[in-house]
């Protein structure tokens, strides 16, 4: 039988299958506001960990992981450091955010910004802002899933308009089954994505090296240098390193999808028992590394995008087409389900705090009419962003990060800095934002260290001068 | 008791952020790992147990 039918039959088996079983998961849970946003405030340590390793395992991880593994080697440390940085952080964070949440019934980041500076002209332009700044996290998983398909489909059809199909089917998965819906779907999206890692990261090595310490010391053989960084403020040399670990590191929670998960908990506690558990799902990206690598000694030559797809590439050639029917399949998962929860996210925020701002659809019925309209809206939107300019997965994602991260400061400040007001707050965020536009334009380089960090101690700064020179703020308790 | 909570959550942050470039060489190997990549893996895995002293410390649970 043609590899390709294979292949893309198992594919798309689990991707209708998932999201069946995710609606028949939410098929008795009646939907308000509260429930479709944010799950009602219900979820347990375990669907919360499922969820979130959901939203944060995405094919960035998938993909990006081991197409830098493969590119570049060394930097990719970052990925494992990151996560684990920002979970600590979380820790002391999320209880926070959480609390503030539960005592004002608040749905989304935005939400908490316009109250903790009781402005809700700053809760409409948080919102505006994140709302294009997620466009860009989305499209990445669309650049990982065309990838996939194409890979699955053995070269023998554009994938394009197979994306186009499984995108706006996962929007209308969205639109139906709300937060809960997602949380389900990641319940089997996991299970899938930790099969097909273990497969690649353990499977692969030993097939092709005997064990992943051969595997080091023939990539050590070839490429002496790749396993360690370069000195100091060479570009992706230590300065990036550490520089890079500490702006993902804070700029983790801040998005709107996080946020909703955030306000999902149950209680505070099972944020903090999560914060303890989510580093033990880091170890998957240390076999996505191995796969990464693996690849680079199997299929070499691959340069620029391309390198995205490095181990599919071996399980493409060397393994029959079930094997990359269910790889790709897990892969293609790992992109739909996060960005279904960047759609929900997104049109949260534009739902809640911009139309609600403004006085439309401020029902409960309306609201939830209005959020699954925008569901569409911004799944078209990304989709329309990605079929005009096609872009590294890496890339995608440091967008969204430089951008993102700007919104920290105003977050911390809200708990610890009561002096700070709605001023310093707007103001810091657009300085951080326009340098970060500033450095993405020029390509300009400061001694090594990540652009994105440098914006955000200067939004830091703004905050901290504007706020104490202008009136305090009115605290409303 | 608030600066050993910090003290705790600053120690495995620390070793995985200004840290590394400290311990950035490939010798000794542990367990066939370049010795960085040996030591960011070892602090992803004792980060858990960190973050479980916080919680003890504040008698979450």
């Amino acid at each position: 039988m043609n590899p390709a039918i294979v292949a893309l039959t198992i594919v798309g088996v689990l991707i209708v299958g998932t999201i069946g079983l995710a609606l028949f998961g939410v098929r008795r849970i009646k939907m308000d506001p509260q429930q479709y946003i944010v799950g009602g405030r219900s979820f347990g340590t375990l669907f919360l960990w499922v969820l979130l390793a959901g939203e944060i395992y995405t094919s960035f991880t998938f993909l990006g992981m081991a197409g830098w593994a493969y590119g570049m080697g060394a930097p990719a440390y970052y990925i494992l450091a990151y996560g684990t940085c920002a979970y600590v952080i979380g820790y002391f964070l999320l209880p926070a955010i959480w609390r503030v949440g539960k005592e004002r019934s608040l749905l989304t980041g935005p939400d908490f910004l316009a109250d903790r500076y009781s402005s809700r002209a700053l809760g409409v332009m948080a919102a505006l802002v994140q709302f294009v700044i997620v466009v860009p996290y989305v499209t990445l998983q669309l650049s990982g899933l065309q990838l996939l398909l194409r890979l699955a489909g053995y070269g023998t059809f554009d994938a394009t308009i197979a994306v186009c199909i499984a995108f706006v089917l996962v929007a209308f998965f969205v639109f139906s089954a709300g937060l809960r819906g997602t949380a389900w779907a990641s319940i089997v999206k996991d299970t899938l994505v930790l099969g097909a890692v273990i497969f690649a990261g353990v499977a692969i090595p030993r097939q092709f090296f005997g064990s992943p310490a051969r595997l080091i010391d023939q990539v050590l053989r070839v490429h002496p240098h790749m396993l360690t960084l370069l000195p100091g403020t060479a570009t992706h040399g230590t300065v990036w390193y550490v520089s890079t670990v500490l702006l993902t590191a804070i700029g983790f929670y801040m998005g709107p999808h996080s946020m909703s998960a955030i306000y999902s908990a149950r209680s505070e506690n099972t944020l903090r028992r999560n914060a303890m558990l989510l580093p033990l799902y880091q170890l998957v990206i240390l076999l996505v590394f191995f796969a990464g690598l693996s690849a680079l000694l199997i299929v070499p030559g691959l340069r620029g995008p391309a390198v995205d797809q490095s181990f599919l590439l071996v399980v493409q050639r060397y393994y029959p087409p079930w094997v990359m029917g269910f790889v790709a399949g897990a892969g293609s998962l790992a992109a739909l389900i996060p960005a279904s929860a960047l759609l929900l996210g997104a049109a949260s925020i534009f739902s809640k705090n911009v139309l609600g701002t403004f006085g439309i659809a401020t029902s409960d019925a309306g609201r939830i009419a209005a959020t699954r309209i925008l569901v569409v809206i911004v799944a078209l939107l990304a989709l329309w962003f990605w079929l005009e300019e096609q872009r590294t997965i890496v890339e995608l994602l440091l967008i969204y990060y430089n951008g993102i991260t700007q919104f920290m400061p105003a977050v911390v400040a809200a708990f610890l800095w009561p002096r700070a007001n709605a001023w310093g707050v707007v103001a810091g965020i657009l300085a951080g934002l326009a340098l970060v536009i500033v450095f993405a334009i020029t390509n300009l380089s400061l001694w090594g260290v990540n652009s994105g960090f440098v914006a955000l101690l200067a939004n830091a700064l703004v905050l901290v001068t504007v706020s104490a020179s202008t009136p305090r703020r009115v605290r409303v308790v | 008791m608030v600066s050993l909570r910090i003290l705790l959550a600053a120690i495995p942050i620390t070793a995985l952020s200004l840290a590394v470039p400290l311990v950035n060489r490939v010798e000794p190997r542990i367990l066939g790992l370049p010795f960085v990549l040996a030591w960011i893996v070892a602090w992803v895995l004792l980060t858990p147990a960190f973050v479980w002293s916080i919680g003890r410390v504040e008698r979450r649970w």
